[in-house]
């Protein structure tokens, strides 16, 4: 498989989150965040649900307004900058296009022309093992096989930041480790910045040069842990004692939270 | 394959035979001013056919439908997404288009009759009246219930205003409009009806009328049954439209 545009890629993708603090009325979903995420580096975003990850990941695609300051490569975010594509927790596919249009969208908004555009989306469409489903719509094909195709609009327009919400969560265990090294493989040959939510601890720590827990009430950045495992990751990563010792690192950290929430529950 | 469409059309085909067997032992047995046969309201049929008669009011009817409809659509359909995005437009007609919608259109006709008078125009009018509220209803409903996250992953790659309409308001909203557009056709077809009769008479409703002042008895149901057969195929017709539209709404 060919991914276009691989050579030399520019520094771009630089993140920077500055004193973030989003309120809807009286709730307060965070507060204070700083968070820097340098080019080419993938940060593993995780937390207990309801935390405020898609909140988060929503701000820095300049969706949604809140107090603080988020720039990309300098440039302050108030609406979706250029470069940056989002894989949705929801999907959020067009129930009336086909995989083919929905893979291709990304590429028509940018102004990609026609020709690039049908020799990039067969491309993406089989990095995602969705080839002989084109024609599909959404409603014909599983929750997996949707979140694939989420994931290849967003590969397709080659972006520089890719924030992807538990990218896959709705994929069977097999298609998750499949798609997990393809994901590493991918950014080896074009490395691109990254904020990975998941549920997962192991993808945390697998796909992470750092972990960030997101936790408390509001919620703050509780822990930053760096994750020392060398690159390319592969299966043989996940047998690395390294690795067993971060992922319960990370596990004892989440834990300890989710016990301290249990006993203010209890008083 | 062939036993299946024995089996799926024998009631069908039953229930026809047994209509037209009813039709024709009845209108033996009542009086001529009342109900004809079958039989005899085919033979009259005929003659209008020949004489031209029926296919020239036909095609009056026909075009008197179309271009109702078609201004239904033109408007309706337009005139829906801008209420949908636009919810001071709506607030502020939402009243004027209930009563609209509410108020039995026939009770307007004598009022356009003293507007605009006799000729085409009114009734085409007419025909428009009844048919655009269903379209411009089922639009505004279906684009205001597009999701809020798809306009945001459209937000997300950057999409123009008009590149959203494009591809995002209008594709979603199109099955909306057409389900409001088979609704549409069976109303435009009481509204041509209504305005051939209570309009300058022209078309299958002058045909009716005649028909009947002369106690013309197999004139009146040949009509009729034209009338039908329109109907049930521009039903049809609006129903395949629809559903064609529809395939990927679950
Ligand atoms: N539009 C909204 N209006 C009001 N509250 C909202 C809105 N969107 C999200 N919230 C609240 O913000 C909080 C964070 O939501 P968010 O979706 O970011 O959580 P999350 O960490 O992504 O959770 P999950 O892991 O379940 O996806 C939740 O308490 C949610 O109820
Ligand atoms: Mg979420």
């Amino acid at each position: 498989m060919t991914i276009t545009g691989i050579a030399g890629e520019a520094e771009a993708g630089h993140i920077s989150v500055r004193g973030l603090t989003k309120r809807y009325g009286d709730l307060t979903v965070f507060s204070k965040i700083d968070l820097t995420v340098r080019a080419r580096e993938i940060v593993a975003l995780v937390g207990p649900s309801g935390c405020g990850k898609t909140t988060l990941l929503r701000c820095i695609d300049g969706l949604l307004p809140a107090d603080g300051e988020i720039s990309i490569d300098g440039k302050r975010v108030t609406e979706p900058p250029e470069g940056v594509a989002v894989v949705f927790q929801h999907f959020g596919l067009f129930p009336w296009k086909t995989v083919y249009d929905n893979v291709a969208y990304g590429l028509r908004m940018a102004g990609v022309d026609a020709a690039e555009i049908a020799r990039r989306v067969p491309n993406f469409i089989g990095l995602v093992g969705l080839t002989g489903f084109e024609k599909a719509y959404p409603y014909q094909m599983s929750g997996g096989m949707q979140q694939r195709c989420g994931l290849a609009r967003a590969l397709a327009i080659e972006p520089s930041v890719l924030l992807m919400d538990e990218p896959f969560a709705a994929v069977d265990a097999q298609t998750r480790e499949i798609l997990q090294f393809e994901l590493l493989r991918i950014w080896e040959r074009r490395p691109t910045t990254m904020v990975f939510v998941t549920h997962s601890i192991e993808e945390a720590v697998l796909m992470g040069d750092r972990v960030v827990v997101l936790q408390g009430r509001p919620s703050h950045i509780d822990q930053d842990i760096d994750i020392d495992l060398p690159r390319p990751r592969s299966r043989e990563t996940l047998s690395d004692p390294r690795f067993a010792e971060l992922r319960e690192r990370v596990w004892a950290n989440l834990m300890n939270e989710a016990r301290r929430a249990e006993f203010q529950l209890g008083a | 394959m062939r036993r299946d469409l024995v089996v799926r059309y024998a009631p069908f085909t039953l229930s026809l035979i047994v209509g037209a067997a009813l039709w024709e032992i009845g209108g033996r047995y009542t009086s001529a001013a009342f109900l004809v046969p079958l039989s005899e309201t085919l033979v009259r049929l005929e003659q209008l056919v020949q004489s031209g008669e029926l296919v020239r009011q036909t095609l009056s009817s026909l075009a008197l439908f179309f271009v109702g409809l078609g201004l239904a659509a033109l408007v309706g359909a337009p005139a829906g997404l801008a209420l949908a995005r636009w919810p001071a437009l709506r607030r502020a007609l939402d009243l004027y288009i209930m009563i609209l919608y509410a108020t039995p259109m026939v009770a307007l006709i004598p009022f356009i009759l003293s507007l605009m008078g006799f000729g085409f125009a009114p009734k085409v009018l007419v025909v428009f009246l009844f048919a655009v509220f269903p379209i411009l209803y089922n639009t505004v409903e279906g684009a205001r219930s597009l999701k809020p996250e798809l306009i945001e992953v459209a937000r997300s790659f950057r999409s123009s205003e008009w590149a959203l309409w494009r591809d995002v308001v209008m594709p979603y909203t199109l099955p909306f409009a057409m389900t409001g557009l088979r609704q549409a056709i069976g109303r435009a077809l009481v509204g041509m009806i209504a305005a051939e009769f209570f309009l300058s008479s022209t078309g299958l409703g002058q045909l009716i009328m005649t028909a009947s002042q002369n106690f013309d008895t197999g004139g009146l149901f040949a009509a009729i049954l034209v009338i039908v057969v329109l109907g049930v195929g521009l039903m049809r017709l609006g129903r395949a439209i629809e559903l064609h539209y529809a395939r990927w709404r679950v």
